[in-house]
């Protein structure tokens, strides 16, 4: 049956004779073409590799910037392949995904020399991580950003990228680079990088500590204790992040849990191993994040 | 830069269903309606439109010529592919154009213009339309406006019964459902209140020279200091009328306005939600031709049902002052000219906004044309807020706990806000 269907489907094709000139080389790729008697001309080469792109990430390839809320695809723990890479994750409630602004320094196209100055329009909940969600105004564009701890709307916040000599005081919701703030700030929302938007101590209710600042280099101890070394010239805003209680809340049945997407673990008893237990040991050493000039290139 | 190969693919696809007559084929086939490849047979990826995945880019060395396969007429792995040069078809072809990129438009100018149109949702509101207009803000409706409302010459025979008619026939009759949706009931509402108005021509002759226009498409363009800004596109439903409105506000008042300072709202800037486009035209059209008799902009009648974009009354009442300001300069200027200047007679435009129960009313006076600097005659805006003309009218009433919280039917009638209505409406008849 499969043989006459194929066979019907190809009767109705004819190969292509030899009236291909080289101005239809370019066309050849966009699609079949259509010669007088109306029938189908095939294409010449076939694909047997398959697509390596995941066909569900589509929804996060825009590159504009837009604070409208954009709907999402969830994976359920699963990666291209269709495996389930982590466990526990799927099902529960529909998200939207808000686009938020990492990087506190960036500045309007054409403002770059102006300070900038925004006002808190609103602070709301983001269902897609523990800390609540600020939108913030100022010159003629609008962004989501972290809240901090004591943020509400008609609040104006600060952003700068100078280091004076003298330390700046601090107000909440402000940002600085590590530079020009006091030793001893609460800070979150910490870059690793100059200009590359922050990527730790963003979660609910989360601050770092500015321990030390060593010339040209500022020390900051994370949550978790661990300190890391990074440059001063590194944006942080001041501040605990929003929604301090998150830590102390009850889920209370299984079902909220779902809400969360969380899936139950698996029910099989195992015993546990060498990585289960309190563990007590001395920190790590610190991790510098300077790219400093290898000694093989000074010499 | 839209591009019709798809449009003739598909227009392609269902002559292989006559050739082939059997759907079968086309599945063996694996031809989609996009026309990318796609050799899957599973059902998931099934006339799924899987977007391109970008061409790799070429990078040209200055100095180094590629080597192509062109002259070979053939492809030959190794050689570089051949670029030709842009195939111009020499005539216009409706099906298969690209339009050149924004740069090359003949419109494009190197400073942008900021639009206000229908979909704009300015984010501070009243204020940012009153600085974006030059205006003064005062709140509640003018004397004379206040004085023909409480005047019992004006008013209609039965006029509470005959409104609170209009009411239920346009939110309770209307439908055989639960509740009639906001985009009927909303233009019903206003219609039909019109036409009530329209009712005391009887008494008031000159509501004879008056006449409504829909869908009619207004520009108008100024500049605020450095930035120019435009009103463009279509309202909402406009009254004209044959004579000016008269002027709400002495001279006195007008003069006054000059020592008061605009409002600013540091760090948010002016221009904030407007459109921004380097292709534009500075147009100044009322919507109307020249020679059209009933030239004169009298209410314009905005209906906020809730669609693209939901507007919260502030945004509303921002809207409906600067669509009034929109045409009382398209007005000034079709009769004065583009240059700017301090005009003898006022333009008034009124407007009237609604989403079916609560009402907001503007009137707005156009003193002067000079809106490049901060300073000097600014013109008026009375706005009057949230007048609600009813708190509900339910088709089916709204019981909690077996106690009847609303009852069904109109409830919560206010005979002041239709009385506000007809007095903008009767405004300019002596």
């Amino acid at each position: 049956m499969c043989v006459n269907l194929l066979s019907s489907a190809l009767r109705s094709l004819s190969l292509l004779g030899s009236r291909t000139g080289p101005s239809q080389i370019v066309n050849r790729s966009v699609g079949p073409a259509v010669d007088g008697r109306g029938s189908l001309t095939v294409w010449r080469d076939f694909i047997t590799s398959a697509s390596q792109q995941q066909n569900r990430t589509q929804w996060k390839q825009r590159e504009k910037y837009t604070i409208r809320p954009i709907g999402m695809k969830k994976t359920g723990g699963r990666d291209y392949t269709g495996k389930v890479i982590t466990h526990g994750i799927g099902g529960g409630h529909k998200q939207r995904y808000r686009m938020i602004d990492f990087q506190r320094l960036r500045y309007e196209p054409g403002k770059e020399d102006q300070p900038i100055v925004e006002k808190v329009v609103e602070v709301r909940y983001d269902p897609c991580r523990s800390a609540d969600i600020a939108l913030v105004a100022g010159g003629s564009r609008k962004r989501w950003i972290i809240a901090t701890e004591n943020m509400e709307s008609g609040d104006v916040i600060k952003t700068s990228g100078t280091i004076g000599r003298i330390a700046v005081l601090a107000n909440e919701g402000d940002s600085h680079p590590l530079g020009a703030l006091p030793v001893g700030t609460l800070v979150n929302n910490l870059e690793l990088y100059p200009g590359k938007g922050a990527q730790y101590i963003r979660a609910a209710g989360t601050c770092g500590v500015l321990l030390r600042k060593v010339n040209g280099t500022a020390i900051v101890q994370l949550p978790s204790k661990h300190q890391i070394q990074v440059l001063e010239t590194c944006v942080v805003t001041v501040g605990r992040v929003s929604n301090v209680d998150h830590n102390k809340r009850i889920i209370g049945k299984a079902g909220r849990n779902r809400w969360l997407g969380i899936r139950p673990s698996s029910g099989l008893w195992k015993r546990k191993g060498g990585w289960a237990g309190r563990k007590i040991r001395p920190l790590p050493p610190m991790k510098s994040f300077i790219n400093l000039p290898s000694v093989a290139a000074k010499s | 830069m839209f591009n019709a190969t798809v449009q003739s693919i598909r227009i392609w696809t269902p002559k292989i269903t006559q050739t082939c007559k059997s759907k079968d084929c086309l599945n063996a086939l694996n031809i989609s309606a996009h026309g990318y490849r796609c050799l899957s047979t599973s059902s998931c990826l099934h006339g799924k439109v899987v977007p391109r995945k970008k061409p790799r880019v070429v990078h040209e060395i200055a100095g180094l010529e590629p080597i192509t396969y062109a002259d070979r007429m053939h492809y030959v792995p190794g050689l570089a592919k051949p670029t030709f040069p842009e195939w111009d078809r020499g005539w216009k072809e409706p099906r298969h154009y690209k339009s050149p990129k924004l740069e090359d438009m003949p419109l494009h100018k190197d400073k942008p213009c900021y639009i206000f149109n229908q979909m704009t949702n300015v984010l501070e509101g009243v204020r940012q339309a009153l600085w974006l207009s030059k205006s003064i803000l005062i709140k509640g409706l003018p004397a004379q406006i206040l004085n023909l409302a409480l005047d019992p010459a004006n008013q209609i025979e039965n006029q509470d019964d005959r409104v609170q008619n209009a009411i239920k026939n346009s939110r309770l009759w209307d439908t055989t459902e639960h509740r009639p949706p906001r985009e009927r009931f909303c233009p019903s509402l206003v219609h039909n209140l019109l036409h009530l108005c329209d009712s005391l021509h009887v008494t008031h002759p000159e509501l004879a020279k008056r006449i409504l226009a829909d869908k009619y498409s207004l520009a108008a363009t100024w500049r605020r200091g450095e930035i120019v800004f435009q009103v463009r596109g279509q309202n909402g439903l406009l009254l004209n009328s044959m004579s000016p409105v008269p002027v709400a506000a002495g001279d006195e008042l007008i003069q006054s306005t000059a020592d008061q300072a605009l409002e600013t709202f540091y760090p948010i800037s002016p221009t904030i939600d407007l459109q921004c486009t380097h292709v534009y035209q500075e147009k100044n059209d009322t919507g109307f031709r020249a020679d059209y008799p009933f030239c004169h902009a009298h209410t314009l009648f905005l209906m906020e049902m809730g669609n693209a974009p939901k507007l919260y009354p502030e945004q509303l009442r921002a809207k409906m002052l600067m669509f009034a300001f929109g045409n009382a300069l398209a007005r000034a200027q079709a009769l004065y000219g583009k240059e700017p200047r301090i005009l003898e007679k006022p333009i008034v435009v009124q407007s009237v906004a609604t989403n079916g129960r609560l009402f907001q009313f503007v009137v707005f006076q156009l003193n002067t044309t000079d809106l490049q600097s901060d300073s000097g005659v600014k013109n008026l805006a009375w706005v009057e807020e949230d007048q609600p003309l009813y708190e509900f009218a339910k088709v089916r009433p709204l019981i909690k706990k077996k106690v009847v919280q609303v009852p069904a039917g109109l409830s919560g009638y206010e005979p002041n806000t239709f009385k506000k209505f007809l007095a903008l409406y009767l405004h300019g008849t002596a």
